[in-house]
């Protein structure tokens, strides 16, 4: 255990919730933005379909799986920039979680 | 009995065959391996077996058939539905996980420092897993009866005696491996018959993207009959009520136990956000298949049976009016069954369209194999969140704290039976279709557990009166609501018993936050153990200062 300065420990969760933001708006977005404005955006299609039901059968859900593995994969490389391995974890924990 | 009959019954039994092996395999030793699978399961898998778990007999079953007869309204239960896995992999999994608590009632007990918390929340989860078992039990009563082609009433109760068996016996280890099979058997069963459909009426294999073209051929057949037409937005209900059943859907699948007790079987947070995501990818599967099902399922049924003489009808549809959940009425007397005379329910289009489509006894006999995994693997799932909210959150926490591992087991296993016998006998007269009743679930676990955990994880300064008092309402406005809607014809913006999550969550909000605001702040400890849940498990804050764990 070594004690880290509070203001790194601030700056990484200010980063995550940021990042957090960012994703739920663009989640809000493709989902309930689209539903509000659905008449005025089905006057043009994507593949045969008109926007808002493609948006709402697929586009939306799309968004919702690419927004998930970016977080993951983002969390990842912000853990790494900050000192975080998997390392870390406890060897007495790993036994007990295997 | 019939070649279809044999081989609907024999990929049933092989594949419970395969479900039950695999549970006594694992068999549950210890109280932890019964709750958790000892936190040992990599998170592609535990992708797979969330996947199964949360795909219910609605998702599989209930959904297209939903979007089919809602057209675009319909929607709202594939975006609610996926859409919710951003607010849980965001907003709560991880840091659940990193508390390291059992289940949800347990974390809201200690988190709030309530006793009183902890028991409103584990009777809050038996009464939602409760009320979201009725909808399976429901389903796998629609498959069973339509298989053995007796009333849905036997139908569900066979479903019960299948249900206790297997959850009672795996606990969650078995049940994890368990709905790794289950999900790869119904995601298979699933998509076999939509790539069929797509090659059938588009020539083309994969229905994501043909189905296109036949939605643009069903609208012009949808203006020739003057029925209002299949994608135009909000044509079954307001727009209100869209967004409200949406947010409903959401919140609540953040806040439903027995998905939020998943990611407590991975390690770390990492490990959570992967599952997450893996999770919604296998779910995403079959969500991005059901408007397609959907579509292909009407224009099949108004192309090839709307139109045919009323004395010629194929053979599947007397099997399917007998179940009672199919009308074919020759309203103007002519002999020849129009669309508008064809009346079927949400629950059966999955089931029935195979059968119309003609695909094939092997088919029609591997969608009713996965139907049954789909139903099987939710409720084994809710039957191991309402055990573990009776023996370890009641009896164990709050009657007899000396209680063995071995006694709370046997109170885990005693209740897994009773529960499934109850919600069994409700389901035998289903209150409605099982899409409507899942989403009750969602309701009230949005206008609970939702607040409950979202300010528990993100608000430090909220408190034990707070998350009581916010609890009691949001479920007491959640049910009024529901109750108002279905039985008084209330509505508020056209809104109606399905979006009264929306309701429900607000009330729980403002009311938590307004009494913690209005009663003394938590004990500094719980306030710095909320800050804590900010950072990963090598992070570790306390005394207001912040220490990382050296590498081993």
């Amino acid at each position: 255990m070594r004690k880290i300065d509070r203001a790194t420990a601030n700056a990484y969760f200010r980063i995550r919730t940021t990042l957090i933001v960012i994703y739920l708006s663009i989640g809000f977005l493709v989902s309930f933005g689209v539903v509000f404005f659905a008449r005025d955006l089905s006057s043009f299609s994507v593949m045969g379909v008109p926007f808002h039901y493609y948006m709402g059968s697929q586009g939306a859900i799309v968004t919702f799986i690419i927004l998930l593995f970016v977080n993951a994969k983002v969390s990842d490389v912000v853990d790494k920039k900050f000192g975080i391995t998997p390392e870390q974890i406890e060897q007495k924990d790993k036994v007990v979680n295997q | 009995m019939d070649a279809q009959f044999l081989v609907s019954l024999a990929l049933i039994v092989a594949t419970f065959a395969l479900y039950i092996g695999i549970a006594i395999y694992n068999k549950a030793k210890a109280t932890s391996d019964f709750y958790v699978a000892s936190r040992g399961v990599p998170p592609v898998f535990n992708g797979m077996a969330i996947g199964a778990d949360w795909m219910s007999a609605a998702s599989f079953i209930g959904l297209a058939g939903t979007v089919m007869i809602l057209g675009y309204d319909g929607l709202a239960y594939i975006m609610g539905w996926t859409g919710g896995y951003l607010l849980l992999t965001f907003l709560l999994a991880p840091q659940l996980r990193k508390s390291g608590r059992y289940t949800v009632p347990e974390f809201i007990g200690d988190r709030y420092k309530s006793d009183f918390a902890r028991l409103i929340a584990a009777v809050a989860t038996i009464i939602i897993s409760f009320t979201y078992s009725i909808g399976q039990l429901s389903g796998s009563g629609v498959v069973i009866g339509r298989l053995l082609e007796v009333n849905t009433v036997i139908g569900t109760l066979i479903g019960v005696v299948l249900i206790a068996f297997y959850s009672a016996l795996g606990g969650m280890k078995g049940i994890t491996w368990t709905q790794v099979a289950q999900y790869l058997v119904l995601i298979i069963a699933y998509l076999i018959p939509v790539i069929f459909m797509s090659m059938q009426l588009t020539q083309n294999p994969l229905p994501w993207l043909s189905y296109g073209e036949v939605i643009s051929e069903m609208k012009v057949i949808d203006q020739e009959l003057g029925i209002s037409e299949y994608i135009v937005p909000f044509t079954e209900g307001s727009k209100w009520q869209f967004i409200a059943l949406m947010f409903t859907l959401m919140a609540g699948t953040a806040g439903l136990p027995h998905v939020i007790v998943r990611f407590y079987t991975v390690r770390t947070m990492k490990a959570a956000r992967w599952s997450g995501a893996w999770a919604l990818l296998f779910i995403g599967l079959l969500y991005l298949s059901a408007p397609a099902y959907a579509a292909f399922s009407r224009f099949i049924l108004m192309t090839e049976v709307a139109g045919s003489s009323l004395n010629n009808l194929p053979a599947w549809t007397q099997a399917w009016v007998d179940t009672g959940r199919l009308s074919l009425a020759d309203g103007n007397g002519d002999g020849i069954l129009q669309w508008t005379e064809l009346v079927i329910s949400n629950d059966i289009v999955v089931m029935a369209t195979p059968e119309i489509a003609n695909l094939g006894i092997f088919v029609i006999g591997l969608m009713a194999a996965g139907a049954m995994a789909a139903a099987l693997s939710t409720a084994g799932g809710l039957m191991i969140a309402i055990s573990a909210a009776l023996s370890h959150d009641i009896y164990y926490r709050s009657i007899n704290p000396k209680a063995t591992e071995q006694k709370r087991l046997a109170v885990g296993r005693i209740t897994i039976v009773l529960a499934t016998v109850i919600a069994g006998l409700v389901a035998l007269n289903p209150p409605g279709a099982i899409t409507q009743i899942v989403a009750w679930a969602f309701a009230l676990a949005s206008g609970t557990f939702f607040p409950a955990l979202l300010l528990g994880v993100w608000w430090k300064r909220a408190n034990g009166p707070g998350v009581v008092a916010g609890m009691l309402v949001g479920l007491g406005v959640t049910l009024t609501y529901i109750f108002a809607a279905k039985y008084g014809g209330f509505t508020i913006l056209g809104i109606i018993d399905t979006g009264a999550g929306v309701f429900g969550a607000a009330a729980a909000l403002i009311t938590n936050v307004v009494v913690s605001l209005l009663t003394p702040p938590p004990s500094k400890k719980i306030q710095e153990e909320v800050t804590n849940l900010r950072y990963p498990e090598q992070i570790e804050y306390k005394d207001g200062e912040v220490w990382v764990k050296d590498a081993k």
